[in-house]
């Protein structure tokens, strides 16, 4: 490999993911202290483990930087139409967990057809909008809404609100990015909300619509539904300016918080290290972000941009999403804050989207000379 | 695909050169001169802005604006008070004999916060007690928004032990639930000592906003000592500080208050005393004061019919409070300070100590013939044919009516107002007892304004009698006989061994007065018509009293009426006021039977039986005794001093100093050796 293309790689996105990642174990490793008795923790292994998946996840992201990030244009559609063709074994041979049918048990492992999906959905609007730089007119926009909603209306079904929500947001904002043209960015504007009351009425759960209306009114039902929302507000709004100090949280360590490791976990965080904490975890996110979004605009070519600006949206959408229902500006959807809620496969996809980035980053000047 | 194919036709005027064949694993750079949208770009870093002030300004809100309010639910989630509750003092007669004690209850308490199911463990209750599920439901309702969070609300205040045998075994399947011990008052001595004592009962919602240490399911005195000496019986709660995870399991408990058990009260009664002046009344309706005349402590303090306390204590039923509230015979009431009677003649002992203080001669003689003229009234004497020539003492001694009509229509109402009030008349005595009355010492005012009508002459003659508009209580006439042998001191009656002498007031008379007045008594003991409360081994005196109930009219000819053939509403109030003296211990009795008829073949067996048990059976009959052998003047010139201090090993092994007369000159009385087996501890916990 040529050597130069270390010099053009994005050193600041690498540092922040990893100074991300480490914020992310050392909270979990307080996350899993559990009070047994008067002044005795006992730990769960989640840090342990998630030491291990980013272990392996830096694997697959050294992996993602051997190969020229272009080779994946070629990989969009078979990869696309794998995914498909897994998504519809789903309701087949799938296995239902939590009244959700969402796993394809290999015997070994299982694997969730609609994680994949959100990739190669990704790699496959990167190359749907990269054939020009013209606005999106009509016929263009409904191509790629159609190749976004197939795979979108099948987790739909398994239900995985979450994930389908998250592929049409990413979605949304490589189609903004790339741009509309004006009438059909104003249409859009207009049947946003249509597709939200038609999803209220036709397209949702009774489970879901009641998460909604419990993130409106978390009080009508403390010890239930209202249950997650107003533990994790006492737990961040307890953390006051400084936090109660690491491994301090009283919230998480005697179980008022629920989900303490996957969804909620940085409302440990938040209890822990207060407001000053809260802020600079924001900034270090934004301060990713930003990094991704350097990448995006010194791509040199459309597909890497878009590539990258997918993974900017993937990132962005997780964070906004899951922080948001944390604090309380978002109803409970189950998804994880990317580096800092323990989960393997998360973790690696992380890795491996910010591997692209970096490959992104670091081929930008492949085309000189 | 149709896409690409579409795409390459629309391609002519794009400036991308795209000339390499497609190829698998072969690079494609469509876009060499690429320029990132700039829209694009905007958006994303506005995106990124707004996430970065929006978190933020939401963080500041829940971690700087509501921190501190979320920093408290965050302590309540995770800390409870759990109260520790302190055992109410008990209560004793002067020789340490319970009178008010504690016994283990095990109640069953709801924590609503820990309840998964509310309507099937208010369901399991019903079941265990046989309860109306409607009635649990309605103690649910009233009482759940009472409580504070996580504070244990109490159900079931007292369970028998097969039902919490059986509660408890089933207890695991119920969250929320606990059994918890807390002591129930019990009264031993039931009606001997009800009204002295009055109750407990669980505290009202307006008693709890009144005072914060008040908690749900307390018990407070509702009447009597127990709500007089409320705040010192109480003790005060101590409080743990539990820490608890999110399954309300305990995690650790830390003390932050010890609990105070209440004080343990001495009062100056007797209960062997009180129940013999009891069993002397026979149950009648009426009462019996003893009282020290010279500290001004109650020795007994009985009236009766009585009810017995425990039921009040356990949570009376509504049909036992209707029928202790209308029965005709009042049973709630205290009279010894509750119920006003006309005194009768015991009312001329007043009297003639004011006719000394006003300049009468006690040797100025008056004639009775058996009655007085006052215009067209005609005013009689008890005896009808007349007493002849009376003096004060005479008069006293007879209780000749006429002689006090004479004096009194000499010096008038407003005299007789004066100094009657002056003795404590016509205002409570201060003792320890709520709703105390205060009598009436009739005046021109006063009339004036209840009646809107002047004073007429007649008026005067029955209140020198102890007639007409007079009013007192029993205990009042205690505290006047007290002031004759003490020198004139109106003292508090005092319930408590442990208090010292108060003294409220002087009567306005000298020694010399307050002398003959006790002179008096003693002849109208040993001769008179107190003469059933003379005793040859003591110093006594007495004065009776038959006050009529309802004026009497008979035409002339007609005889009166003896009692037993009159109304039991009508009958005369039988008065006793008497003291007496044996070795240096003094005491003054005051019995009253109500509707008893006459004072001495009435209430003087009563007062008589009382001595009898204060000084034991009277060693020297027969009776009467004459009056030569009374003890000589300068003996009773003295008033009588105030015992002195002593102090004697009580019996906890410690001394405590007590204002009791010598050990040698008490009755011997068993005296309890320390605690009694199996009493409860310092203070009760709850179990969680």
């Amino acid at each position: 490999m040529d050597k130069r293309l270390f010099t053009y790689l994005n050193w600041s996105l690498l540092l922040w993911l990893i100074a991300l990642y480490f914020v992310g174990v050392g909270n979990l490793y307080s996350a899993s202290g559990t009070r047994i008795e008067s002044g005795l923790l006992s730990y769960a292994p989640f840090y342990q483990k998630q030491l291990i998946w980013g272990l392996c996840g830096l694997g697959c992201m050294l992996l993602t930087l051997c190969f020229d990030y272009r080779q994946l244009r070629n990989l969009a559609w078979p990869a696309y139409l794998a995914c498909l063709a897994l998504l519809m074994l789903v309701p087949v041979v799938g296995s239902t967990i939590y009244g959700a049918k969402r796993w394809i048990s290999l015997g070994f492992m299982s694997i969730q057809p609609s994680e994949m999906t959100k990739l190669a959905m990704l790699v496959l609007t990167a190359r749907l909008l990269s054939r020009d730089g013209k606005p999106l007119d009509w016929k263009n926009f409904f191509m790629v809404l159609a190749a976004g909603l197939l795979p979108v209306g099948f987790i739909l079904k398994q239900p995985d609100l979450g994930t389908s929500m998250l592929i049409l947001l990413i979605l949304a904002g490589m189609i903004l990015f790339h741009g509309l043209k004006p009438a059909v960015l104003k249409t859009c504007l207009l049947a946003v909300p249509c597709a939200g009351a038609f999803m209220w009425f036709v397209g949702m759960h009774d489970y879901q619509r009641q998460r909604i209306l419990t993130f409106l009114n978390p009080g009508d039902d403390p010890r239930g539904t209202g249950y997650h929302i107003l533990q994790s507000r006492i737990a961040i709004g307890s953390g006051e300016l400084w936090g109660k100090g690491f491994g301090g949280g009283t919230q998480s360590q005697l179980r008022f918080l629920p989900e303490r490791h996957s969804d909620f976990a940085v409302a440990v965080f938040g209890e822990e290290w207060g407001f000053i904490g809260c802020v600079a975890l924001v900034t270090a996110f934004c301060l990713f972000l930003l990094s991704i979004f350097a990448t995006a605009v010194q791509a040199k070519d459309r597909f890497g941009s878009m590539l990258v600006v997918g993974v900017f949206f993937y990132f962005f959408w997780q964070i906004c999403i899951n922080m948001g229902m944390v604090i309380g500006l978002m109803p409970v959807v189950g998804i994880p804050l990317p580096f800092i809620s323990y989960g393997g496969s998360a973790t690696i996809v992380n890795f491996t989207l910010v591997g692209i980035v970096l490959n992104v980053s670091m081929r930008r000047f492949m085309f000189k000379g | 695909m149709t896409f690409r194919n579409r795409r390459k036709t629309d391609d002519a005027g794009n400036a991308v050169p795209e000339k390499k064949k497609r190829s698998w694993l072969k690079i494609q750079v469509e876009s060499e001169r690429y320029q990132p949208p700039r829209n694009g770009a905007i958006l994303l870093q506005v995106l990124v802005g707004i996430f970065f002030f929006v978190f933020v300004a939401r963080f500041w809100y829940l971690q700087i604006h509501r921190g501190a309010e979320f920093s408290e639910q965050a302590q309540n989630n995770r800390l409870r008070m759990e109260l520790i509750f302190a055992p109410r003092g008990r209560i004793l007669d002067d020789t340490n004999k319970v009178l008010a004690d504690n016994r283990t209850a095990f109640g069953l308490a709801l924590v609503p916060e820990d309840c998964h199911d509310v309507p099937a463990t208010l369901a399991q209750i019903s079941e265990w007690t046989n309860l109306p599920l409607d009635q649990v439901w309605d103690k649910y309702r009233s009482d759940r928004i009472k409580v504070k969070p996580f504070e244990p609300l109490l159900m079931i205040t007292d369970m028998d032990f097969e039902l919490v045998a059986r509660v408890e075994s089933e207890l695991i399947n119920w969250p929320g639930l606990e059994i918890v011990v807390r002591t129930k008052r019990s009264y031993p001595e039931k009606d001997l000592f009800a009204h002295v004592l009055g109750y407990v009962a669980e505290v009202n919602e307006r008693e709890m906003q009144a005072d914060p240490e008040l908690a749900m399911g307390d018990l407070v005195g509702k009447q009597g000592l127990e709500l007089e000496l409320e705040k010192r019986l109480r003790g005060r709660k101590g409080e743990y500080e539990v820490e608890v995870d999110a399954h309300s399991r305990m995690l650790g408990k830390r003390l932050t208050k010890e609990p105070q058990s209440g004080e343990e009260i001495n009062l100056s009664l007797d209960r062997d005393l009180q129940e013999a002046a009891w069993e002397a009344l026979q149950g009648e309706a009426g009462c019996v004061v003893v009282m020290e005349p010279d500290t001004g402590k109650l020795r007994a303090l009985v009236t009766s019919p009585a009810y017995d306390n425990n039921i009040f204590a356990a949570g009376i039923s509504q049909r036992d409070w209707d029928a202790l509230r209308t029965s005709k015979r009042f049973p709630l009431q205290n009279r010894v300070i509750q119920s006003v009677y006309p005194p009768g003649s015991v009312w001329k002992l007043v009297m003639a100590a004011m006719f000394l203080e006003n300049g009468v001669s006690p040797n100025e003689g008056v004639f009775c013939p058996g009655q007085v003229k006052l215009g067209n009234q005609i005013f009689r004497c008890w005896r009808r044919g007349g007493h002849g020539s009376q003096n004060m003492q005479s008069a006293l001694i007879n209780s000749c009516d006429v002689y006090f009509y004479i004096m009194a229509e000499r010096l008038g109402i407003d005299k007789i107002e004066e100094f009657a009030k002056a003795c404590g008349f016509g205002r409570p005595t201060g003792i320890d007892l709520p709703h105390e009355k205060s009598g009436l010492v009739p005046s021109r005012e006063w009339k004036r304004k209840r009646f809107k009508k002047p004073w007429v002459r007649g008026e005067t003659y029955n209140v020198s009698i102890g007639q007409g508009y007079t009013l007192v209580t029993p205990v009042q006439m205690a505290v006047y006989v007290s002031s004759l042998l003490n020198g004139g001191k109106l003292l508090k009656p005092q319930l408590l061994d442990a208090t010292p002498v108060e003294v409220v007031g002087t009567v306005p008379a000298s020694l010399k007065t307050l002398n003959f007045v006790v002179e008096s008594m003693r002849k109208t003991a040993s001769g008179g018509t107190a003469r059933v409360v003379g005793r040859k081994d003591a110093d006594m005196g007495g004065k009776t009293g038959t006050a009529q109930v309802v004026k009497l009219r008979f035409a002339a000819g007609e005889r009166r009426l003896k009692t037993a053939e009159m109304e039991y509403a009508q009958r005369d109030h039988a008065w006793i006021a008497t003291w007496g003296r044996k070795n240096d211990k003094a005491y003054v009795v005051v019995v009253m039977v109500e509707h008893g008829g006459g004072g001495s073949s009435v209430a003087g067996p009563v007062a008589k039986k009382v001595y009898e048990h204060l000084f034991g059976p009277d060693e020297g009959a027969p009776r009467p005794r004459p009056a030569a052998e009374t003890p000589p003047p300068a003996r009773r010139a003295t008033p009588l001093a105030p015992t002195p201090q002593s102090a004697r090993p009580s019996p906890e092994g410690t001394p405590r100093p007590r204002n009791v007369v010598p050990l040698e000159t008490r009755p011997a009385r068993p005296q309890p050796q320390g605690r009694p087996a199996g009493q409860a501890p310092r203070y009760k916990i709850i179990i969680p």
